[in-house]
This record gives C-alpha cells, structure tokens and sequence, in this order.
C-alpha cells in the first residue's frame, strides 16, 4: 500500500520535472516553436479539462470550447475594461466558469451518450452568439483585444525575453498548476468516487455516495480546468467567436481521443499530435508540388483519419494499452 | 399580415426539409443504435457530386437521382466499412466506460474525414446549388403571393417520402423487418430477419434522405465543406424534441423548428437562432426527455 503522501510527492517531482523540460525547451526553440509549444500547453489545459469530464464520468462533451470561451471572456473584461493583471483575469476565469459549469452541470448531469455529445455541441455553437447581445461589454462580433503583455522589467533586466518565449514562461506554470490539480483530483477520494459513479452508479448509490450531486461536480471541475485554458488561450491576441469555434471543442476531442481517454500524459501526447502535426504535413509535402487547396485541407484529412483509426484499432489511445496492463 | 403568412410557409417548407434530415437521424438511431452525426457531411458530399454534374452540364434531375443514389451507398459503406465492425468490437473492448459514446466520436471522425475530402476536392470555396423550380414569389396580377414554386415543390416532395416511408414501415416485409430488428433483435433473428443487413438498410434510406435534405436546402445555404452543420444541428434538436425513436415526431420537431426559426429571425433577431435552440433543446431534455412522441424506452445511451 501505497501511502497517499508519497503519491502526492511523486506527482509533484514528475510535474516539476516537466516543467523543468519546458522551460529548457523554451530556450532551445525559436520563436514560432516556442509560440507552437505554448499553443500546446494551452489546449492541453483544454484536453485535461475533457479528461475530468470524460474518464471521471465516460460522458464526451463537444462543447469544451465554450467553457473554455466563458473563461476567455470573463478574463478579457477584466483586464480591458478594469484594468485588472492577467494573474487576476486567470482567477476570474476560473470563478466563472465554474459557476457557469454549476448552471450547465445541473442541466446535463441528466443527459448521457449521443444526447449530451448533441446538445454540448449546441451549446459551443450557440455560446459565441452571446457575445453579439453584450456587444457593450463582450465586444460583438470584433472580440476583445488583449495580449499576454511584456515581462516585469526585473526579468527583462535579468535576461532578454522574446514574446514567444514570454508567452510560453506564462503558460508553464498556469499549465503545471493544471496538471498537478487535475492529476492529484482524480486518484484522491473525490477522484476515485467519481470513477465509482461511472462504472457502476448503483453500487456508488449503495455505498454512500451521492450519485446526483457528484455528476454536478465533475462539470463544475472540467469547466473550471477549461476556463482556466481558455483565459490562457485569449491572451494570444483576441477573445472572439471566431477564437472559439466549434471546431476548437472538436480538436479538444481528437487530442483527448488520441492520447487515450482519461490517461493524463495521453492527454499531453494527443495535444502535441494535433499541434505539430500541421506542421509535420507542411514540412512532408513542401518539396511536392500540391495545389493549395490540398495543403490546407490534408491535416484535417490526416486528423480525421487518425481520430478514425484510433477508435477502430484501439479505442484506448496511446496511453491506453499500458493502462490496460498495470490491473 | 402578409409578412406573417410568408414566414409561416417559408418556415413550414424549411422545416419539411429539417424533419427529413431529423428522419435521417431517426432511422439511424432506431435501426442502429447511432445518433450519425456525420449525417449531413454525407449530404454535403453527395450535394458536391449533384453540383459538379449540374456544372458539366447534366441536367438537375440526372444530379439530382446521382445524389440519392450516392448519399444511400454512402450509408452503407459508413455501416459496413466502420459502424458493424466497431459494433463487433464492442463487446471485447476493455473500454467499456466509453462504450456509448464510441459511434458518436466515430461519426465525427467520419464527418471530419468527409469535409476534409470536400476541400481537398473542390476547394473550399462557397457556390451556390440551383433549384429546380422557379424560387421567387408567385405574382398575382398587382400583387404577390407569399410563396414560391420551390416551397411548393419542397413541401411536396417531402410529404411524398414521408407517405411513402410511412407505407414502407407499416406496409412492406422489409420494413416490418426493419423495425423488428429495431425493436428487438434477439428475436428477429430467432424468427429470421437477417439483423446487420436490417441495419444496413437503415443506413442507406438515412443516407438518402440526407442527401435529399442537401438537395433541398442548399439552394438556401450555399454550398462549402461545413454549409450543412448547421442544418445537422438543427435536425438532431428536432429529433430529440419529436423523440429519438419516433419518426412522426421527428417531422413534428421538423416543422415546430422551421417554423420557429423563422419566426424568430423574422420577428427578432437571426443571431437569437441558436439560443433559442439551446433553450429548445435543454427545455424539452428536462421536462419531458423522450420528446413529444417518444417511448418510454428511448434512452440507450
């Protein structure tokens, strides 16, 4: 038996060592990997946010991306029309969203299968349009302009920081927070109570815990986790409907899907996938002479294929097989 | 008033057209136990096929059999190529948490597929699709009346394949068969029916009648790799609202959609569209989740 301290000491080692990695890496990159790797971090927040969701309860969610907007927006009003600090805006992301995963947790802790997956879609569809009804405080179809700013001068008296690589020192640790939160919740008591209610919700029922109360929670967790992201996500340049389509909440997906769903490294091996492999395709193909209608479309075509394959040869992603053999 | 009665027809021919995509829906769902979210990509392909005939200088109505034929072949390759053998695994997958969910991402691993193929194809640029039939308000001598010949012919059309679909379910031994299977597939098998050919049936008539969904509401829409996703969502709110399992209520939630939709963009405001779906659709969820006509057995998922 394990003791739960030590757990909680080797998750905390192996995030640390990961976020040594990164911050190694940010100085070996240049400036458009470094962009490209915060990017990761970023939507894994994302991913981790359908890992909650989906391995602590076996319900998908399309509309990720809309929890990760309400994130984008509560903290772009903050800091454009009070003034507030991008550490401030990240609380209130998290604050927000969380109370907007209460209100939607209610309402789809009832749903399951083909009709949650439907009707989260319909949410990250229809939640863009809100931003045209608060056009005063949201911005409207324009969005609102904010970036991740410049380093304090007494880091950028110490060393010359690039944007990119700014961009990427912010999103380690909001990124390592995350990870450590998410990795800890999900083997703690709560975590585990969570998985009992997935499998068998009887037997959870039986053995004391609320059934109904806990499907509330694991929303109002994943929203938070994906409010979080999506904050990060806005200081790229503009919080927008056109920065989180729907399409955002299905890329969220396929990385979860690719990675192994539930599995926490899965989620991170599937965001580096579904970031870099546009990348990896570009590169493939540009000694070929392809029209460009064949290069913008062949990494949706590849990530289509992949997500396909993936659920057909092995539903449990990458990660998965190694899971599957430590029971 | 007269505004009033042109946003009624206009919204009772575009709901014809969402009760034959949440048909589609119905049919897949019945037959198979999938909710196909691909299903309108499938109908944006075969629309693609029509336009690229129509283009070459074929008539529409050679585009418009072509696309039929290819929506509900498309069917049954999605069935044979991905949704039997995912059924098959099913069973012997460790991830049976996932189980429910496992068609859902397929169909999106589908639609993805289908949209990047488009673009690869035929660019991703919009064009337009034709109709068959003269689209512009009739005249009527100094005025004009609030209808077109194309709501004419979409209201018909739609209402021959439903009677006709309503005669093939109720009347003919393939469709009995088809909803025995449905129904119970253990004891259709025992008294015969050959159950996954049932199934792929179920995904050929869907097939087609998305794509005759296309057909119909493209004119409407536009034609680029995504112009149909929304139609899929609005056919999928109509399916639940009708209840899943129930093909009348599918053309109900149809026409209580279209007719809402355009009341709403008539007399509010267009970008209101969407919430007022996700109201729909999470109002019906909670009081009343089987839908208007659905049973007491929907839920499978």
């Amino acid at each position: 038996m394990v003791s739960v301290d030590k757990i909680w000491r080797k998750s905390l080692l192996k995030t640390l060592t990961l976020g040594l990695v990164l911050f190694l890496l940010s100085f070996i990159f240049d400036a458009y990997n470094q962009g490209q790797l915060a990017l990761v971090l970023m939507l894994f927040i994302g991913v981790l946010s359908l890992t909650v969701l989906t391995g602590s309860s076996g319900q998908i969610s399309l509309g990720q991306g809309a929890l990760m907007a309400v994130g984008g927006y509560s903290s772009a009003s903050v800091i454009t029309h009070l003034g507030a600090s991008i550490w401030t805006g990240f609380l209130v992301a998290v604050f927000v969203a969380s109370v907007f995963g209460l209100v939607l947790g209610v309402a789809a802790a009832r749903l399951s299968g083909p009709y949650l997956a439907g009707t989260t879609l319909v949410i990250a569809l229809a939640l863009p349009s809100m931003a045209n009804r608060f056009e005063s405080v949201l911005g409207g179809d324009v969005g609102l302009m904010i970036d991740f700013g410049m380093p304090p001068t007494w880091i950028s008296n110490l060393i010359e920081v690039g944007y990119e690589q700014w961009q990427l020192w912010v999103s380690i640790p909001i990124a390592l927070i995350s990870l450590f939160f998410v990795s800890n919740l999900l083997t703690s008591r709560a975590g585990r109570s969570w998985k009992a209610v997935r499998d068998d919700e009887i037997g959870a029922a039986v053995n004391g815990i609320p059934v109904a109360r806990t499907k509330v929670i694991v929303f109002v967790v994943s929203s938070a986790v994906a409010g979080l992201g999506g904050a990060l996500y806005g200081l790229r340049g503009l919080v927008g409907p056109s920065v989180y389509p729907v399409s955002l909440s299905l890329t969220l997906l396929t990385a979860a899907i690719l990675g192994g769903v539930g599995s926490i490294s899965g989620a991170f091996i599937g965001t580096v996938i579904v970031v870099f492999l546009p990348d990896l395709v570009s590169w493939a193909i540009s000694g070929l002479a392809v029209s460009e209608q064949v290069t913008n479309y062949l990494p949706a075509l590849l990530t289509g294929v992949l997500l396909l394959a993936t659920i057909i040869l092995n539903p449990a992603g990458v990660m998965g097989t190694r899971h599957r053999s430590k029971h | 008033m007269n505004t009033f009665i042109s946003t009624l027809i206009t919204g009772t021919a575009t709901g014809a057209i969402y009760a034959l995509a949440a048909l589609g829906l119905v049919i897949v769902w019945r037959g198979a136990g999938v909710v196909n979210f691909a299903q309108m990509g499938q109908a944006m392909f075969t629309t693609y096929i029509a336009s690229n005939l129509i283009a070459s200088g074929n008539s529409y109505w050679l585009a418009f059999v072509v696309a039929l034929i290819s929506g509900s072949l498309l069917g049954m390759a999605i069935d044979l190529l991905i949704m039997r053998p995912l059924a098959h695994k099913k069973s012997s997958s460790s991830t049976k948490t996932l189980a429910a969910t496992i068609p859902v991402i397929a169909s999106l691993g589908i639609l993805a597929i289908l949209q990047a193929l488009a673009g690869v194809f035929w660019a991703g640029e919009e064009r337009g699709f034709p109709t068959p039939v003269n689209s512009f308000y009739f005249k009527n001598g100094t005025g004009t009346l609030p209808f077109s010949a194309f709501n004419l012919f979409v209201i018909g059309v739609v209402l021959t394949v439903l009677l006709s679909l309503s005669y093939f379910f109720t009347q003919t031994g393939v469709g009995l068969g088809m909803r025995a299977a449905a129904l119970n597939p253990e004891v259709a098998r025992l008294s015969g029916i050959k159950v996954s050919r049932m199934r792929t049936l179920s995904w050929a008539i869907s097939g087609a009648a998305g794509s005759l969904a296309g057909l119909l509401i493209t004119p409407s829409t536009n034609l680029s790799p995504n112009s149909l996703d929304l139609i899929l969502i609005v056919a999928f709110t109509a399916a639940v609202v009708g209840g899943l399992d129930s093909p009348l209520g599918a053309v109900i939630g149809g026409l209580i959609l279209g007719i809402g939709i355009s009341l709403v963009t008539t007399y509010g405001s267009p970008e209101n569209v969407f919430l007022a779906i996700l109201f729909l659709l999470l109002a019906v969820q909670l009081i009343r989740p089987n839908g208007i006509l659905g049973g007491k057995q929907v839920r499978r998922g």
